[in-house]
């Protein structure tokens, strides 16, 4: 008798995820799990949550939490690191963000964290709209993609272009790591956990601001089957958000 | 015997896992679960389930609770 997989550790007892039917914030949720599990993290973790469906992290993962303002979780995250350094206590601090509030609301608040190379590690869930008010055009929104509020789909005249996350906290010199990640299929969902995990390791090391990027699923939202959304993924989604590591310092 | 378990109570209906199997062992039921649709179900009546965890990967609701290798 030999356990291959049981629910992680950091995943509260009878806790059942609030999400949509098919959505990949169970994935991601679960995999950062895992790996607060493998590198032995629990105790030590302060996890910043934000506003939008990436809130119901507190939900499930059993760590210190703490909710920020729309948008402000790298700065929140800021506040815990340099005040526990101060008193000597080193916290491993993470925030969990979705691409609305990431990018968007907090874009000032993201990427200063990224340029002052604050030693903590930001995960962003991109799922091309505001998933949790009803399906909204979203700063990551693609070209021609239709949504409640781009009916006839995203222009650039009216709407502009996309931002590409990953690439943009890659040029931030104060960033040590910054991927982006698909989670459509199982080679992808096991790259994911890896990259989660150098994330996490090199904020232990020390080495500055750590980045990924996750491309996920919104089935409700885009009104598709969980897996037809996992196809537009690898399908549409992939082609213009490429998939890889954007900056590594340990391998520069 | 390996095998899988399932936890009723989070399976959402998203059937990913039934697509992802490679022995195809996972199928729809005829339980009804808390989103009112039919749940997931491990029939593996010749023990072909070969342990890949491939399944429990693929669950956004932690539903697949265990995979046992034996």
């Amino acid at each position: 008798m030999q356990t291959i997989f049981s629910t992680p550790k950091s995943i509260k007892e009878n806790s059942t995820f609030t999400f949509c039917p098919g959505c990949d914030h169970g994935v991601a949720i679960k995999l950062v799990a895992q790996v607060i599990d493998e590198l032995n993290l629990q105790e030590e973790t302060i996890a910043v949550a934000s506003s939008g469906c990436s809130v119901f992290l507190y939900d499930s993962l059993d760590v210190d939490c703490i909710e920020s303002p729309h948008g402000r979780a790298c700065a929140v995250a800021t506040g815990i690191k340099r005040a526990h350094k101060a008193q000597g206590n080193n916290k491993f601090v993470f925030t969990y963000q979705g691409d609305g509030d990431f990018a968007s609301i907090g874009l000032g608040e993201s990427l200063h964290s990224a340029l002052r190379g604050e030693n903590i590690t930001a995960i962003c869930i991109n799922n091309t709209n505001y998933g949790m008010t009803g399906g909204q055009l979203g700063p990551t929104t693609a070209m021609g993609q239709i949504t409640t509020t781009s009916q006839s789909g995203r222009n650039k005249e009216y709407h502009g272009f996309p931002i590409k996350t990953a690439e943009h906290i890659a040029l931030c010199e104060g960033s040590s790591f910054s991927a982006r990640v698909a989670l459509y299929d199982i080679k992808n969902i096991i790259n994911a956990k890896k990259q989660i995990k150098k994330a996490f390791e090199y904020q232990q090391k020390g080495l500055g601001f750590s980045f990924v990027e996750i491309l996920s699923s919104c089935p409700t939202n885009w009104k598709l089957s969980p897996k037809d959304s996992h196809k537009k993924i690898q399908e549409e989604l992939s082609k213009i958000y490429p998939l890889g590591i954007f900056k590594d310092v340990e391998n520069e | 015997m390996s095998h899988i378990k399932i936890d009723n109570n989070k399976c959402k209906s998203c059937y990913l896992c039934v697509d992802v199997c490679p022995k195809k062992l996972i199928k729809k039921s005829e339980t009804i679960g808390k989103t009112g649709e039919y749940i997931a179900q491990f029939c593996d009546k010749n023990n072909e389930c070969i342990a890949c965890a491939q399944c429990a990967m693929v669950c956004p609701d932690i539903a697949i609770t265990e995979v046992i290798k034996s």
